[in-house]
């Protein structure tokens, strides 16, 4: 039985392999191949693993073979940590037996010399007909297939795709992430990307019916004009992130114009993110942060401008406001509607019902988080509200020990989302003090909020520089949606 | 139209120029149907009175050289010329002031000069990264010192050119800010999108040119004109 996927663009193999082949596992000590092995064991792994060894009988006490072509079924994906050198001649040995390799193998185009070898492994791809990633990079998430590159990582399955070209920069997205509440449908590390490139990939997530939302941790330079026209052609039809590693490098040439001297590393970037809705954004904090959002809130098709404000903490409501009005969000007075309604509640002295809503930690639990509840209607019935920013603080609410005012306030949100018509994004900021005692239920508090789909950010400058980044998106598509001006 | 831009490139080449010298960037540019000053080149005095009497009044006199890359900065441009005897003073100043620097560059432009109207800059550059990238921001202190300019990647659609206009800083001018009368945004997003747009010159010939400047294109209510054109090309031609 042979196997080719040259032509066809599939990465199934790659996040959904049957059969791994592992070179570079030792059986005498324990290499990249080795922790891998213990890895896909350690995470489940339910198909079958190959050790690939020239000489050994058994491997992590699995029977080894000398290469892919004695393997008794073919390779979906194989992953290589040998020795730099070597790997031109193993990818040849693959043709016909291997449908995706992953190179973790340093020693190419990103040390000094590597570049003809580098130029090898391709063409030795391409001779053999088959596709790689890397090389330089750490290996594939896959928490569907139970793959995994890296201890600690969650079986949960989720909507995240991201292409990542650092390797431990990708370690730090899934940890972090999962952490949050973002859950993978995949995450690949692509290193030096000399075969297979990161549009090929973005394309892949853009197709693949688990992916929801795409991120894309990129540096160096070469894809910006296929990723361009990639997203272009997606017309927004996932939300898409991308940071972006050295833009702030100067103006890369001696230009004779004066368009050339203005043209620094950035301006390709930002016009790529204004043309195709791809979100842009500088660091990884905001990266999890949007990711998050897009996991959650599906776009509008009227971009969110005017957002409500509703907490505990008079100067918490005052940095919020100016958060959400830096990121472009209108907290504007609630409509006399509203804010009538709310006056009705008769909530206790040092509550303000005007927009930011401020209530003393004391009301949020009128009536067993009943008030809290009444507000949230009023807000989903009354319209002019696109985004509701709930912040919490943490402290003085668990300072309450007797009832689980947290608890209850995240039930009054449910139940107000399951019945919303208005199609307002709610988010949740738990603000902590870092104590343990805090920390600690505010894990669990955001993993339940998340899982029902109400984003959790640590702060409210995230949570509104999340919330602009999924306008960004919603704005791109209401562009795309208006009548051709041409 | 493109095989107009091969034979203009691959002339200027030829002459040894890496450049494309104003005459030729503003033929190239009218060639798209971006507006340009009627115009004339001359090599010798003794041709202005048939060129001034071609043109109408009043008229701006420039060098053409690729040794004179800031005009400006050598006294040789002169604006406002009103009549054939303004133009002769005007070419023997320019001629003086070229001496003086020993610049033997003597081939003149004559053109009538644009009405007086709000300056953009529109500009195109070949990036490493994205390939073609058209910019324009507003003339003068807008570009040069607070660098407010919005870049896209080509080839641009009609409404990436409307937002370019959006989102730079000054863009109240062109709407008609401290008192003024609007400008047409409809014909600079037309020179954009001749320059970036689908089968714009930029997009089409991004192996062939490296960077444009037309600065200033002159906006008024309801026109665009290229005052001043550059074109620096490939140092050899891609592909």
């Amino acid at each position: 039985m042979s196997v080719s996927t040259r032509s066809a663009d599939s990465f199934d193999a790659l996040f959904a392999p049957s059969t791994i082949a592992v070179v570079g596992a030792s059986a005498t000590s324990v290499a990249g191949g080795n922790r891998f092995i213990r890895h896909l064991k350690a995470f489940g792994y339910p198909g079958k693993i190959f050790p690939i060894h020239p000489s050994a009988a058994e491997i992590e006490g699995m029977p080894a073979f000398s290469s892919v072509s004695e393997t008794p079924a073919p390779i979906d994906y194989a992953y290589v940590a040998v020795a730099a050198q070597q790997v031109p001649k193993l990818l040849r040995s693959f043709a016909g037996r291997v449908r995706v390799a992953q190179v973790m193998s340093s020693g190419f185009s990103e040390s000094a010399g590597g570049h003809d070898l580098e130029d090898e492994l391709v063409r030795a791809a391409h001779d053999a007909k088959i596709r790689v990633i890397g090389p330089n990079c750490l290996g594939v998430y896959s928490p569907r297939a139970r793959v995994t590159f890296t201890e600690r990582t969650t079986d949960e399955a989720g909507s995240v795709g991201i292409i990542c070209q650092s390797g431990g920069l990708g370690v730090d997205i899934i940890r972090r992430g999962q952490n949050r509440g973002v859950r993978f449908s995949g995450l690949v590390t692509v290193g030096n990307c000399a075969d297979v490139r990161p549009h090929e990939l973005l394309k892949y997530f853009l197709a693949s019916p688990e992916t929801k939302v795409i991120g894309l941790y990129l540096e160096g330079a070469g894809d910006g004009r296929h990723l361009f026209e990639a997203l272009r052609a997606a017309e927004g039809r996932k939300p898409v992130v991308i940071l972006k590693g050295g833009r702030t490098g100067q103006g890369r040439r001696a230009a004779a114009s004066h368009t050339g001297a203005l043209a620094g590393n950035d301006e390709g970037w930002k016009a790529l993110a204004a043309q195709t809705g791809a979100v842009l954004v500088d660091e990884l904090d905001s990266f999890l942060d949007a990711l998050l959002a897009f996991q959650c809130l599906g776009p509008r098709s009227l971009p969110a401008r005017r957002a409500v404000l509703f907490g505990n903490g008079g100067g918490a409501s005052v940095l919020g406001t100016d958060a959400l009005a830096r990121s472009g969000f209108d907290v504007a007075p609630l409509a006399p509607g509203v804010a009538a309604k709310l006056q009705a509640l008769k909530l206790p002295a040092g509550s303000s019902v005007l927009n930011p809503i401020d209530l003393p930690a004391g009301a949020l639990q009128q009536d067993e988080g009943r008030a809290a509840e009444t507000i949230f209607d009023a807000l989903s019935e009354g319209g002019g509200t696109d985004a509701l920013v709930i912040h919490v603080n943490m402290t003085v609410v668990l300072s309450f020990r007797h009832v689980d005012m947290l608890g209850n306030l995240m039930n009054a949100v449910l139940r107000v989302k399951s019945r919303d018509r208005s199609g307002m994004h709610v988010v949740l900021v738990l603000r902590s003090d870092g104590d343990p005692d805090i920390e600690g239920p505010k894990r669990e508090y955001r993993s339940r909020a998340v899982a029902a789909s109400l984003p959790v950010f640590d702060e409210l400058n995230a949570a509104a520089r999340a919330l602009a980044a999924v306008r960004h998106f919603e704005t791109f598509r209401e562009r795309l949606a208006k009548p051709a001006l041409i | 139209m493109a095989a107009d831009v091969k034979e203009i490139i691959r002339a200027a080449r030829g002459r040894g120029s890496n450049s494309l010298d104003e005459p030729v960037g503003k033929e190239l540019l009218a060639s798209f149907g971006i507006r340009v000053p009627a115009s004339r080149v001359v090599t010798s005095p003794e041709e202005l009175p048939s060129a001034v009497a071609a043109l109408k009044p009043p008229y701006v006199l420039k060098v053409v050289s690729d040794e004179v890359v800031h005009k400006s900065d050598f006294g040789a441009v002169k604006v406002g010329l009103k009549d054939l005897a303004a133009v002769e003073r005007a070419l023997t100043e320019i001629n003086a002031a070229l001496d003086a620097k020993r610049i033997g560059a003597r081939r003149w432009l004559i053109e009538e000069m644009a009405a007086p109207g709000i300056e953009v800059v529109v500009g195109g550059v070949v990036d490493p990264e994205f390939g073609p990238m058209i910019m324009t921001g507003l003339g003068g202190v807008f570009v040069e010192v607070m660098k407010d300019v919005a870049f896209r990647i080509c080839p641009i659609t009609r409404a990436d050119a409307a937002e370019m206009l959006s989102e730079l800083r000054g863009a109240a001018l062109l709407h008609g800010a401290r008192g003024r009368a609007p400008v047409s945004t409809d014909a600079v997003i037309d020179v954009l999108l001749k320059i970036g747009g689908e089968n714009g010159l930029l997009t089409n010939s991004a192996d062939e040119i490296a960077e444009i400047d037309i600065n200033p294109l002159l906006v008024t209510s309801d026109a665009a004109t290229a005052v001043d054109a550059r074109f620096i090309l490939q140092k050899t031609a891609k592909r």
